[in-house]
């Protein structure tokens, strides 16, 4: 990732568009039990998209913040957040997956380990009720639900951050297709009719 | 192959991180309500209300039209016939449905402070839910009301129904709500009318199901009996809730054989996961002025 004063305004205000809308805007829509989770995805797609290191602040930026909007424990969001922008990134780090639905499948497995792992913190920091088996429904449908949205939210991601990544993911998709066949006299770009 | 260098800038700025947290956690559950990240929680509520009371304002249309997909969905047997009519009204029903649903809710809080029983020493302060906590471990919400509106922190909260909760903190402008289902919530409450006295407790995931606790399995507590609050809270001394704010109705009880306490499951009155209203329940002006006297 590039590091500019740009880059820092985009994802800033990425980062408070996503946690304000939801917030006050999808979180209270429930769809059979689950809902849609932005904040999982978006620190998975600047995981995906720039690597580790943004991941993680990225991460731990959105958990302060969503820890700071909502007024509950502070650090607990950051903690769970900062491990998935990390872990995204490093899997694109040492995989370097260049498939077109690949953020589906990461999109849902972020939301997965972002879900359960703040349910284990939440359980571990102050705890006093029983606990419903409807809690993992509610993970499953949410994940599934994310999985979904996942294409368009990480296109929207990259879109906004798209300057500022220093490998465009397109660019390597692009670059990882076969080669056309070239024609007899070896110019690219000549196709052989058969 | 690998930069030792790049390798060890990646781990440093991950225990940074990580540090950072655990750090943010240990300071927070260290100090008390007045300390600095409390201060700054309030502080950062405080300024982005706004934005969240714009996109809440915004976006209800949308999640009325989700809500009621959803409604459409679950009584798909029974709509066959009107589907193809109600899919091009959609858009209309949504927009009245917004209108009628905050009508219902606001008649329902109004409804709610008139019944016998409900406490007559109160002043309550309407405001309108605009954030919610996205988990299922900390169930609360933001309104729009704060200290300006004479909102204090531990004041009682209802809805459409009955009881939702208590405020936790307080801006100038806004406050925060822990509700009945968050997992830290313990409501003292009696079975009316036999006055069979318990606590009641959120199951974490399951919304529409509290426990009535510590009721001893030798009291009978019938299925559609109504819970109201009892006067005090059991959550350490302090008495909160006022007595008479109806809570919910006996949905089942099951009896255990080895245990001293019955457990009692109820059916809250009031739907916290949808609301869109509250009233605060603050104190009549003469009574805080006898409150001040010393």
């Amino acid at each position: 990732m590039i590091l500019s004063p740009g880059a820092f305004a985009r994802l800033g205000a990425l980062i408070v568009a996503v946690v304000v809308l939801q917030l006050s805007g999808l979180g209270p829509i429930r769809i059979l039990g689950g809902h849609f989770d932005l904040v999982p995805l978006l620190v998975a797609a600047i995981g995906l998209y720039a690597g580790s290191v943004p991941g993680a602040a990225t991460g731990f930026a959105t958990g302060f913040f969503l820890d700071l909007s909502l007024g509950q424990d502070m650090g607990a969001s950051a903690l769970v957040l900062t491990a998935v922008g990390y872990g995204v990134g490093r899997f694109r780090e040492l995989q370097d997956p260049a498939h077109g639905l690949l953020p589906i499948a990461v999109g849902a497995v972020a939301s997965a380990a972002y879900l359960l792992a703040f349910a284990a913190v939440s359980f571990m920091l102050q705890f006093d009720a029983s606990v419903s088996p409807l809690v993992l429904r509610d993970i499953l449908l949410t994940t599934l639900l994310n999985a979904i949205v996942a294409l368009p939210v990480f296109a929207a991601v990259r879109r906004v951050m798209g300057p500022s990544l220093a490998v465009d993911p397109s660019e390597l998709r692009r670059r990882r297709r076969p080669p056309q066949e070239a024609g007899p006299i070896g110019l690219r770009g000549l196709s052989v009719d058969r | 192959m690998f930069d030792k260098n790049v390798v060890r800038r990646r781990r440093a700025a991950l225990a940074v991180f990580v540090g950072l947290s655990l750090v943010l956690l240990t300071v927070y559950f260290g100090e008390s309500g007045g300390g600095v990240l409390h201060t700054l929680q309030r502080g950062a509520q405080q300024a982005i209300s706004p934005l969240q009371s714009g996109a809440s304002r915004a976006l209800k249309p949308v999640r009325d039209l989700f809500g009621w997909v959803g409604d459409t969905v679950d009584a798909k047997g029974e709509n066959d016939d009107l589907r193809s009519e109600v899919e091009s009204l959609r858009k209309d029903v949504a927009g009245a449905q917004t209108a009628r649903r905050d009508a219902d809710e606001l008649r329902g809080i109004v409804g709610l402070a008139k019944q016998s029983g409900f406490p007559s020493d109160v002043e309550p302060v309407t405001g309108r839910v605009i954030a919610r906590s996205p988990t299922v471990w900390y169930s609360s919400v933001q309104i729009d009301v704060g200290s300006a509106d004479g909102v204090k922190r531990d004041q009682p909260v209802i809805t459409s129904g009955g009881l939702a909760g208590k405020v936790t903190s307080v801006t100038g402008g806004t406050a925060r709500v822990t509700l009945i289902l968050d997992s830290t919530s313990a409501v003292s409450a009696q079975v009316v009318p036999k006055g069979t006295s318990g606590v009641v407790k959120p199951q974490v995931g399951k919304p529409t199901d509290l426990l009535l606790d510590f009721i001893d399995r030798k009291r009978k507590v019938t299925k559609g009996a109504t819970v109201i609050t009892s006067g005090f809270t059991s959550s350490k001394v302090e008495s909160l809730f006022p007595r008479g704010i109806p809570i919910g109705r006996v949905s089942k009880v099951e009896p255990d054989e080895f245990e001293l306490y019955q457990r009692v499951h109820i059916r809250p009155f009031a739907d916290l996961r949808r609301m869109d209203f509250v009233q605060v329940l603050t104190p009549r002006a003469n009574d805080e002025r006898a409150e001040s006297r010393p």
